[in-house]
């Protein structure tokens, strides 16, 4: 079975010193050394990226990865909007169910802070659709859209999504590569400026740079000589519309139902086996949405859950989510975040997530989601 | 990137929705926008189930507060979506109104 064996990531946060590269170069680095592996014994490359077209003029990234490697062997680029780090991992992992004895590197990253916040949101909104963007709805107004929505037909308030920014603040402030690492009160994300209502910049995700890498490998003398290799149960990935209009449930992100039932069902496991998971929280009301998507919580019930915060470190619950801080907290570099996601799940399995270290984890779950739910991908690993 | 192809493209789908009755499936107020709708924020934008059942998203005008709300009737009308292109051509498209 393919093994994950190692992970690496950068800082997260305004990395004005950095380019691009500069980050994708420290990543792979940073994972080499991890696993004891030199370029010439990686035999193939995902890397997930969505802006660098877009803002710096910038494409053909693996001839770009080829000549920081030195090294003349397939590498891919895949976009997924905010799920390309994900579409990479999932299709390194294809790659190797029909490649044996391979290592391959998989890396995300995105640079964003170069640019103003209106040039980096309207990039960002090339992942939705043209008549989205006519009408001038950003990604945090399609998730407003879906907030508003589901606040109004369950009879919550903006009290029950603060709950999220709370927990997953207090979980970066534990994760020194987080791009914030400040506590936060409920009344602060109240009080917080509305980006789109009823969503404030206290139940955003912010605009960060950063690169993470794995490795990935189903070479067993490589195996053999890990201590710290943590199996690759399952990764699918699904898609739907890209307009949220074109869905059946506004409330609902179909594409992370769909991918989690077959998740599970090809890692023989049940939602009650996960320990630990990273969820997509682009904005608060997706972690809530997410949590119920993935059916560890009733539909509708969510609101209600999180207020018990029995899913933030150190309450004893059964799951714990997003240990990482989440894309709130530890920040949002694009093409990065997917691959952060599953390095994080790796870190709980193999017992190096020191502060947030949850007990006993065998088994987690990670989710990355594209656009307002036009990809999602679910992957399982376990010990 | 817009160009003035795709703006005349885009009037022939336009002009097949204007002055369509529906109702408010979902709504938000964007305050933080792109750079071309910068300068008109903070503006509410409405997703619309018309009357056949068609769905299309566009801004709310000529509003008070109060009709911000689900099931909220409205109609559709031709207005000015984006400033002028580099070319000079006007981008026009759907809003809502309230009724």
């Amino acid at each position: 079975m393919t093994q994950l064996i190692g992970y690496y990531t950068t800082q997260f946060g305004e990395l004005w010193d950095k380019s691009l590269f500069d980050l994708v170069e420290e990543a792979i680095t940073g994972v080499l050394k991890q696993t004891e592996l030199e370029n010439k014994q990686i035999n193939a490359v995902f890397f997930g990226n969505m802006l660098a077209g877009v803002l710096e003029n910038n494409l053909h990234s693996p001839s770009k990865i080829a000549e920081i490697l030195k090294i003349n062997i397939p590498i891919f680029r895949s976009e997924a909007a905010c799920a390309s780090g994900g579409a990479a991992f999932n299709l390194a992992k294809s790659y190797l169910d029909v490649n044996s004895n391979k290592n391959v590197l998989v890396i995300g990253a995105e640079k964003m802070t170069d640019y103003s916040p209106e040039e980096t949101i309207t990039a960002l909104s090339a992942a939705s659709s043209g008549e989205e963007q006519e009408a001038g709805l950003t990604f945090p107004g399609l998730y407003a859209m879906m907030a508003n929505f589901y606040l109004e037909k369950y009879h919550y308030t903006e009290k029950n999504l603060a709950y999220v920014s709370v927990k997953n603040h207090y979980h970066g402030s534990l994760n020194d590569k987080a791009h914030f690492r400040k506590k936060i009160s409920i009344e602060e994300v109240l009080k917080s400026a509305y980006v789109a209502y009823p969503l404030k910049v206290l139940d955003s995700s912010p605009i960060s740079d950063g690169a993470s890498a794995v490795v990935l490998t189903n070479k067993s003398d490589v195996i053999k000589k890990r201590k710290n290799s943590v199996s690759i149960l399952a990764s699918e990935i699904i898609t739907d519309t890209i307009s949220l209009k074109e869905r059946k449930q506004i409330d609902e992100i179909l594409a992370t139902k769909i991918a989690a039932d077959i998740a599970f069902r090809k890692a023989k496991i049940n939602r009650g086996d996960i320990d630990v998971a990273e969820v997509h929280d682009c904005f608060s009301i997706a972690e809530i949405l997410a949590m119920e998507d993935l059916g560890f919580w009733k539909k509708g019930s969510g609101g209600k859950r999180i207020k018990e915060l029995s899913t933030m470190y150190g309450n004893d619950g059964d799951l714990i989510v997003n240990t990482s801080g989440g894309l709130k907290a530890a920040g949002h570099p694009v093409g990065a975040t997917g691959i952060k996601q599953i390095g994080e799940i790796f870190l709980q399995l193999s017992r190096q997530a020191e502060k947030r270290q949850v007990k006993n984890a065998k088994y987690g779950l990670a989710h990355n989601v594209g656009g307002s739910g036009g990809t999602a991908v679910v992957t399982i690993l376990g010990i | 990137m817009i160009s003035p192809i795709k703006i005349w493209r885009r009037q022939k789908e336009i002009r097949v929705i204007l002055g369509k009755k529906g109702k408010v499936l979902a709504w938000t107020k964007i305050y933080a926008a792109g750079a071309d709708f910068k300068k008109y924020a903070p503006y509410p934008v409405v997703l619309v189930k018309l009357e056949n059942k068609e769905k299309v998203y566009g801004q709310l005008v000529d509003f008070q507060d109060q009709d911000l709300k689900i099931g909220k009737k409205v109609v559709s009308v031709l207005r000015k979506v984006r400033a002028a292109s580099d070319e000079g051509v006007i981008a026009y498209g759907i809003k809502f109104k309230p009724l």
